[in-house]
């Protein structure tokens, strides 16, 4: 049964496409047959995320004007043969598409695929309609920030009158001597106002400013980073496997960051 | 006729202040082959009279408004004996029927014995409280939920949430959003809070913002209009005040 899942998060910029790009790479590299659908339409990013925005011939507004099949349109990725990306075409907007043809996509797709991603754009307006319609779970990509928070409420109520089965949350770019110094909106706040499980936590850190500046996902460096293996944990999660969350402010306490803060004053 | 039956939402009485009286107004007489609904409207005038209490001055006089109704004696006496254990006094009836009128006057009563009153003068009657609305999820975001009752909800009112209730608002949860109570124009009606966010607070026509500093005190609160605007106090207070 292919699992449809869409990555939204009603505010934009807090790492949606980000997710997107390191939860099917590393989905792929589990062995899993993964299609990625870039539903930002006129603002596409998945593209440049994986480092395949050279790659691209025909966008899912040429299957949809019939003048190619489907399978031309995917781009394949050579670091990882089971990872797809159907990309949304950059000289239009959201309204270029309706949801009935996003449906048609996604089932054409779901057929040969386990997991069937799309990447939704920022907003509750058509773009994110169209993204969630065809969709049975979300995942909500939130920042420890109260605006991103609020949002996510919104777009969790209106996921749950689309009936979306599962809803889960990952909490992106924590910064835990922010949360220390009570700066930042806990982890157990978060939960306690958008009362939907938690799929997983990835810190704050510069690698990933790189790694999307370069296109190459976190998951695939050989040693991976910390927020490299907070995806990977993610994508095994989504697996079923019941893998524990790094403890994001036990790492911030210890003993040599202590002795640094002591010295040097909170990073 | 048990105690336990709600009002049929088919027997309306209403009652109105006039300038110097009260209108008891009864709804008219069900047809010939249905059973006397005499039982269900005296159980239904108790019931109304006592959710009504309070809200007239005390010893006005009543006029009691029946139309085509047949009372006999016995059940404008027990009318009369049902108003004054609230303390009203039924001084005339006003009515179309001969022997309704009889009835009145051998009881005292005067009457005004007028031509129909064509029932496009006779205005709706106040819809009847719904029964209350019960909630189990959060309300989120941008959600509204509006109730011409009570409103009961399990759960938390998120920010930018809103709850809308014709009479009183109970939240088992924290309340961080919005919650307007008496939202057709009832001073009378509470919000009662398991635990008080930063949100804002309305009764009636009168809003109230609870600061992140008010907020929280550490037990429920109850939300309700004095004089001076509206309050908020602890839950065990509150049981005193009132």
């Amino acid at each position: 049964m292919t699992r449809i899942i869409v990555i939204t998060s009603g505010k934009g910029g807090v790492g949606k496409t980000t997710t997107t790009a390191n939860l099917g790479a590393s989905l792929a590299r589990l062995g899993k047959k993964v299609a990625l659908i870039d539903a930002d339409f006129g603002l596409r990013n998945l593209d440049l995320l994986l480092g395949l925005e050279q790659r691209i011939v025909y966008t899912a507004i040429d299957v949809l004007s019939g003048d190619c099949t489907i399978d031309k349109a995917l781009v394949k990725d050579k670091r990882l043969p089971n990872l797809v990306l159907l990309p949304a075409a950059q000289n239009r907007s959201k309204d270029a598409i309706n949801a009935e043809q996003m449906q048609s996509l996604v089932d054409q797709l779901a057929k040969k695929f386990d997991y069937v991603i799309i990447d939704c754009p920022a907003g509750i307006e058509s773009g994110f309609r169209n993204a969630v319609i065809p969709a049975k779970e979300a995942i909500i990509v939130t920042t420890p920030e109260m605006s991103a928070v609020r949002d996510a409420d919104r777009v969790i109520g209106l996921l749950e009158a689309e009936n979306i089965d599962r809803i889960s949350v990952i909490i992106n770019r924590l910064r835990p001597e922010m949360i220390q110094l009570n700066q930042m909106i806990s982890v157990e706040d978060i939960l306690e106002l958008l009362a939907i499980p938690l799929l997983g936590i990835v810190p704050d850190d510069q690698k990933i400013i790189i790694s999307t500046n370069k296109g190459e996902p976190l998951v695939l460096e050989e040693k991976l980073s910390i927020p490299g293996l907070a995806f990977q944990n993610i994508s095994r999660r989504l697996e079923g496997q019941d893998i524990p969350f790094l403890d994001f402010m036990a790492a911030h306490n210890s003993l040599l960051n202590r002795i640094r803060r002591r010295l040097l004053g909170p990073l | 006729m048990t105690s336990d039956n709600p009002i049929p939402p088919t027997v309306q009485i209403q009652l109105q202040s006039a300038l110097d009286k009260l209108l008891l107004i009864l709804p008219p007489s069900p047809k010939a082959d249905l059973p006397n609904d005499w039982p269900i409207l005296e159980h239904a005038l108790k019931t109304f009279i006592k959710t009504k209490e309070g809200s007239w001055q005390p010893e006005i006089p009543v006029h009691l408004v029946v139309e085509g109704r047949l009372l006999d004696v016995r059940q404008l006496q027990a009318i009369a004996e049902i108003l004054e254990s609230v303390h009203l006094n039924l001084c005339w009836v006003q009515t179309t029927r001969r022997q309704t009128a009889i009835a009145a006057v051998t009881l005292g009563y005067s009457v005004d014995q007028s031509p129909p009153i064509p029932t496009l003068l006779i205005p709706d009657p106040p819809p009847p409280l719904a029964p209350p609305l019960y909630l189990t999820s959060p309300v989120r975001s941008g959600t509204e939920i509006r109730h011409p009752g009570n409103i009961i909800l399990v759960g938390d009112v998120n920010p930018g949430g809103n709850l809308i209730a014709n009479g009183d608002i109970l939240i088992w949860g924290t309340l961080r959003g919005t919650a307007h109570a008496g939202a057709e124009g009832n001073q009378d009606a509470i919000i009662m809070i398991l635990k008080l966010g930063a949100s804002q607070l309305r009764i009636a026509d009168l809003v109230a913002r609870v600061s992140p500093e008010a907020a929280d005190q550490g037990e429920p609160e109850v939300a309700y209009i004095t004089a001076d605007g509206i309050r908020l106090t602890s839950a065990r207070s509150f049981k005193k005040i009132k």
